[in-house]
């Protein structure tokens, strides 16, 4: 033991006076952490310009009220900055510059269509009411025959408001085409000569009320037989209210701003078919109550991987420059074993994490105020993460002979396992394929414990990485101890 | 009891078929210093560590101090010094430190007494990467010595050092010789072999050709006494004459070889009373290992 010390003190005080290994395995994560915790946290929620034209306004010119209160409702987020235009192609085309640009435009008829529609949707939802209680009540005969009548108007109703009615046409002329399927032309040209045209695509369809629907992409005509006056009455479905969101390709805040319009847009929705009271109530509350900050939540992401990094480039490059250099030739040659070796890299390495550790927990304490600290759970699953790792690095050590293919064999084995695992970019956002391939990590299980352990101080969570990492720590450093070589260099 | 230090029988080793060392056997008396010599790849480093357990032999014996090196690897460490080719050591600790480290491993206490014995007080501060091939030198040999080991393996210590670096290197194995140590030395260089040694084996393609005592090896295959003349008509005739054999050096010197002493005492006499622009060489390493082998030995170690 006092020979493994002796080396572990030579190791450790070697790479010390390393300004280049100092550098890579301290101050470029406690850097990284910095500008992670300072870009993704500044403490205040992104705020994205919008240019908006408004079409929608009364006869007099103004703007309408509901238009107005969608543009306030926008602006009220917190997420937008409302900028309204007169004309959003035109400001496109003077904007037009290096940055994403985000716009808006409330078609005419918004107000009047959303009115219609919501009133259509009360008046359907009421109806759809008394189907469900038709069934249920016991009524006596003359208040079902008062029910009967108030479904019927309601129905009536529903569907007067929902449609506007366009034309007639001769029933008895025109009733052998209404057919199932491709329209017929007798039929398109009578809706041509109104001024209504149906697209090539649209086609006829029996509806199970009794009436026929032509619908293309972009409109519904019903078709709804009269007996009595022999007339075919012809009605258009009344059209949403429309806005149009634009985005520039590949924009990421693009998504947020849809996010957000999206979100007024349901409220709005609610609110116009009257519904004032939720039933789910959203909780809004954050981890801010428990006072962890943005750097809290990279800490344990960053300093996995730079554990990782530690071991599996650092120590496949120095144990192979050893190699070649002689110097594990001059060790082995001396009353020392294999084990002592391979133990004081295991102390080294574990050294290096906790000076890490502490560094980067206290700098990011001045600097950030976090509140992570470890406790003995995380301490042992960062020891169980350097032994692993190192024991990565020595094992890769043993099996290549040569230092600039250990740094690029130990790049490239660390840096996907980085960025793969999960401990900079969550895995849920990775495609499934990716987060089969993350969940085969090592890297996962030892970012998934610690940030359990570390930030959410939930010790069961941590149970599976704890059994996951510490049984590849033992399969490695038995590894690590068939492969290095003592003998035979 | 015998007096060797080292007993070699029969000693094989193949890598991948080729046979690196090919049934060499020897011995190493206490005490003296054993230099094997030849060029590179004729197996004098395999040679070395497999005496120093960092290496399976394919077949034969050897023991050291005793030890069966198979068998006893453990026992052979602790007891022998070793400082192996192209010698290196953590390059960002000091020298002092270095020797501090292996006398950790050794179990040693004499570090202030090693480092005045080599040399490496004035600089023992110095970090290993910023001192001179001569000075890490130096501190390979205070790492070697801090075994307070009998028995020492040099693998071509003064291999890239200046002559000055190397001439102080041979001091310093000079005086372990007066210590009572044995020291088992590799080098390609024949001036170190025949100013350090006490007895070598000239090792070719793993083999050993021959193995001796400097002067029998000088006496044997050196080719005693060369005179040299320098353009005088009487002294050429004389040479052809007495010599054992003549032949024309680089520069179209006559060069006749004496094989006895006494007839060369003769010859020379003769041709200082008649005033002759002669000069004598004594042979010595060089020309014994070129007699063997039919070359000589590069700066780099190559057969030329």
């Amino acid at each position: 033991m006092k020979k493994s010390i002796s080396l572990f003190i030579s190791l450790t005080k070697n790479w010390l006076r390393s300004k280049s290994g100092v550098f890579f395995s301290i101050l470029f994560p406690v850097m990284l952490l910095i500008i992670f915790s300072a870009v993704f946290g500044g403490g205040e929620t992104a705020e994205y310009t919008i240019h908006i034209e408004n079409e929608d306004f009364e006869e007099n010119g103004i703007p309408t009220e509901l238009s107005e209160a969608f543009i306030k409702a926008l602006d009220d987020t917190g997420t937008l900055n409302v900028n309204e235009v007169d004309n959003l192609t035109e400001h496109r085309e003077e904007e037009e510059g290096f940055g994403s640009y985000r716009g808006l435009r409330i078609k005419e008829g918004f107000q009047e269509r959303a009115e219609n529609k919501s009133m259509s949707i009360r008046v359907g939802v009421m109806h759809e009411t008394m189907l469900l209680m038709e069934n249920e009540s016991d009524m006596e005969e003359e208040e079902r025959e008062e029910f009967e009548r108030g479904k019927e108007s309601l129905e009536e109703w529903s569907q007067f408001l929902g449609k506007e009615h366009l034309f007639d046409l001769n029933r008895s002329e025109y009733a052998d085409y209404l057919n199932e399927g491709e329209i017929h032309e007798e039929m398109r040209s009578a809706f041509e000569e109104k001024n209504f045209s149906i697209s090539d695509d649209a086609e006829m369809k029996y509806e199970e009320n009794g009436s026929w629907t032509i619908e293309d992409e972009e409109k519904k005509f019903i078709i709804q037989e009269d007996e009595e006056e022999n007339k075919l009455h012809i009605f258009r479905e009344k059209e949403s209210a429309k806005i149009v969101v634009y985005t520039s390709p590949g924009d990421q805040g693009g998504q947020v701003v849809q996010g957000t319009v999206r979100g007024v847009v349901d409220s709005f929705d609610s609110r116009m078919i009257g519904v004032e009271d939720t039933t789910i109530e959203v909780g809004e509350e954050t981890t801010e109550d428990e006072e962890l900050q943005p750097a809290d939540y990279y800490l344990p992401g960053i300093l996995t991987a730079f554990i990782m990094t530690n071991g599996i480039i650092a120590v496949t490059t120095t144990t192979t420059e050893y190699k070649r250099n002689g110097v594990l030739k001059r060790l082995s040659a001396a009353p020392i074993q294999k084990k002592d070796w391979i133990l004081a890299n295991v102390g080294q390495q574990t050294l290096l994490a906790f000076i890490l550790t502490g560094v980067m927990i206290l700098l990011s304490r001045i600097l950030f105020d976090v509140q992570a600290v470890p406790g003995i759970y995380s301490l042992g699953l960062i020891f169980l993460g350097a032994v692993a790792f190192c024991s990565v690095g020595m094992v890769l050590g043993g099996f290549i002979k040569d230092v600039e293919a250990a740094s690029g064999i130990g790049n490239a084995i660390a840096f996907p396992m980085m960025f793969l695992s999960g401990a900079f970019v969550p895995i849920e956002q990775f495609p499934g394929y990716l987060r089969t391939v993350a969940r085969a990590l090592p890297l996962y299980y030892f970012h998934q414990g610690l940030q359990e352990l570390m930030i959410l101080e939930n010790l069961s969570g941590a149970i599976i990485p704890y059994i996951v990492l510490g049984s590849l720590t033992v399969v490695f450093l038995i590894a690590a101890i068939k492969v290095t070589d003592w003998k035979d260099m | 009891m015998s007096d060797n230090v080292i007993d070699v029988e029969g000693l094989t080793k193949l890598y991948d078929g080729t046979t690196a060392v090919d049934n060499i056997s020897f011995s190493v008396r206490e005490g003296e210093i054993f230099s094997m010599v030849g060029p590179n790849g004729a197996g004098k480093t395999t040679t070395v560590e497999i005496l120093e357990c960092i290496r399976t032999p394919t077949s034969g014996n050897a023991e050291v101090l005793g030890h069966d090196v198979m068998k006893d690897e453990d026992r052979i460490k602790e007891k022998i010094g070793v400082m192996p080719q192209n010698f290196n050591t953590f390059e960002r600790l000091s020298a002092e430190e270095n020797i501090r480290l292996m006398a950790d491993l050794y179990g040693s206490k004499n570090v202030e007494e090693v480092m005045k014995m080599v040399g490496v007080t004035d600089f023992k501060d110095k970090k290993f990467s910023e001192l001179s091939g001569g000075m890490q030198t130096k501190v390979g040999i205070g790492m070697t010595l801090i075994s307070n080991a009998d028995l020492l393996f040099l693998d071509e210590p003064t291999t890239g050092l200046d002559p000055h670096a190397r001439r102080e290197t041979w001091k310093l194995i000079k005086r372990l010789k007066r210590t009572g140590k044995t020291v088992f030395l590799t080098t390609h260089y024949m001036e170190e072999v025949e100013e350090l040694s006490d007895r070598a084996a000239v090792l070719i393609d793993g083999r050993i050709e021959v193995i001796d005592s400097i002067e029998n090896l000088i006496r044997d295959y050196g080719g005693g006494i060369k005179v040299v003349v320098r353009k005088d008509e009487k002294a050429v005739e004389l040479v052809k004459e007495k010599s054992d054999e003549v032949f024309k050096n680089e520069s179209g010197e006559l060069v006749g070889i004496f094989d006895n002493k006494k007839r060369a005492r003769k010859a020379l006499v003769t041709l200082f009373q008649m005033d002759c622009d002669v000069e004598v060489k004594e042979a010595g390493m060089e020309d014994a290992f070129i007699r063997l082998t039919g070359g000589k030995l590069d700066e780099e170690g190559e057969l030329v």
